[in-house]
């Protein structure tokens, strides 16, 4: 079957009427997320759920504290976006309410955020770093020392500290800490082994050692974590994660073994867009 | 025809859509709208409402950032590039596509029965939207791009970010792919 043969059972398909209504109504009011009319049909049961939520839901201006005691919660609406659920005993501050941006201040407590939105428009202030949205659904918490949790469950969360940032996608959690920043993202479904080990990083009296024990758990899916490694271990350990990288899944076109052991940022980048497919 | 159609994005148009005219977004939009939804389609593996997504993205992007075209490179590379960064992105937000290829999508692209009623036709249609539809998505972007606008390398070079040298190599291989996969394959 040649290039031409195929090209016939690949034919042009009329892009529906609906993109156009929506381009129109995003470009009358662009500064609102573009909407999207051709999900209409399927998103009416979850439009229902926002308007249950919004009826008990409250708009919060900028600077205004909510705490929950230990028995309450309430949700926070997010401009259009999505919304907030605050749990019990938590602190949360909204710092900015605005249409490009929406960021609260996590005190402390556990907070479920739902948005659906471009990226990076909702951001969460916590004391290790700033969870950003990149269109997702997550939980974060917080405790009183600043320790924290996050875990997403639809999309991807980017977690910055002082330019230090962990990627985590749905599924995958990160540990967060205070003037350290985001930890290495794993996959919650990663063995035991591989989670303590990561937890063991950096202590020096452990049984075993910790790094040799995430290289002999991690799976292809668990590159996620080995990725972010490779920018964390002392360079003398840089070859061993790039070796299990390798092994697992073919090193793609334009990533060298050198580059990404001298952190070429954009050999990162690559490496990490084609490893991603596996997250 | 690419050519051709790059030539008539007169910069009369382009500095048109600059000023927030309208009509002339239009005629930019109808112009593209099919090639950029198909292309996204395929490399979604038939999600349409995924690809009416990526299109209103591309068209949206386009008209903010039309102020970024200077006009001294075409304007399908430019629109391509917006496309092949949208689908990727794209690709990325679908967990699964990595490991799945929603063949109910696919088989909802083929015409109704009344245009495709050769039976083994429409298998070998099938057939070859889950052969692409397989492709690592590198590849698979490559070859939508090659057969969809029938791009230069050149120009599939800037829209990929990459050299004319792994344009070549990513179209060799994908194509080799899909022949391997469509090995035996004949019309009946």
């Amino acid at each position: 079957m040649d290039e031409r043969e195929i090209l016939d059972h690949l034919p042009k398909v009329k892009a529906p009427d609906a993109i156009w209504t929506s381009i129109e109504a995003a470009l009358n009011d662009h500064r609102s997320p573009a909407r999207r009319p051709w999900l209409w049909a399927f998103a009416s049961v979850a439009v229902l759920a926002l308007l249950a939520v919004g009826y008990w839901s409250v708009r919060h201006r900028a600077g205004e504290w909510i705490e929950t005691d230990s028995k309450s919660r309430t949700t926070l609406r997010i401009g259009e976006i999505g919304f907030v659920e605050i749990e019990p005993g938590t602190r949360v501050r909204v710092v900015t309410e605005q249409p490009g941006e929406h960021r609260l201040a996590l005190a402390h407590g556990e907070i479920r955020a739902t948005i659906s939105a471009p990226p990076k428009l909702f951001f969460v202030d916590t004391a290790s770093g700033t969870a950003i949205d990149l269109g997702c659904e997550y939980t974060l918490s917080d405790d009183e020392l600043g320790l924290g949790l996050l875990h997403v469950t639809k999309g991807w969360v980017s977690f910055q500290w002082k330019g230090l940032e962990s990627l985590v996608p749905a599924g995958a959690s990160c540990r967060t800490h205070p003037k350290i920043g985001p930890g290495i993202p794993y996959f919650d479904d990663a063995s035991q082994r591989l989670k303590d080990a990561l937890e063991n990083l950096g202590v020096e009296k452990s049984a075993e050692d910790p790094l040799e024990v995430i290289l002999a758990e991690a799976r292809v899916r668990d590159t996620l974590t080995l990725w972010h490694l490779l920018q964390r271990v002392p360079v003398g350990d840089r070859a061993r994660v790039y070796d299990r990288i390798a092994f697992l899944t073919p090193v793609p076109d334009g990533v060298s073994r050198e580059k990404a052991l001298k952190l070429d940022p954009e050999t990162l980048r690559l490496w990490k867009d084609e490893l991603a497919w596996k997250w | 025809m690419v050519d051709l159609i790059d030539r008539q994005i007169s910069a009369e148009i382009v500095i048109a859509c600059r000023s927030g005219d309208r009509d002339a977004f239009r005629s930019l939009y109808d112009l593209y709208k099919d090639r950029v939804y198909s292309i996204a389609l395929y490399f979604l593996h038939g999600d349409q409402a995924a690809a009416s997504d990526v299109t209103q993205q591309v068209f949206l992007k386009l008209m903010t950032s039309i102020g970024d075209f200077r006009g001294d490179a075409e304007f399908s590379t430019w629109l391509y590039r917006l496309v092949v960064n949208a689908c990727m992105d794209a690709g990325r937000r679908r967990k699964s596509d990595a490991v799945t290829t929603d063949r109910s999508h696919l088989e909802m692209l083929a015409g109704p029965a009344s245009q495709e009623q050769d039976y083994a036709r429409a298998q070998m249609a099938n057939s070859v939207r889950a052969a692409v539809s397989a492709l690592p998505p590198k590849f698979r972007i490559a070859v939508l791009l090659r057969y969809f606008d029938d791009l230069s390398y050149e120009q599939m070079a800037k829209a990929l970010h990459c050299s004319m040298g792994t344009v070549a190599s990513r179209l060799s291989r994908g194509h080799r792919m899909l022949a391997d996969r469509l090995k035996g394959l004949k019309y009946g």
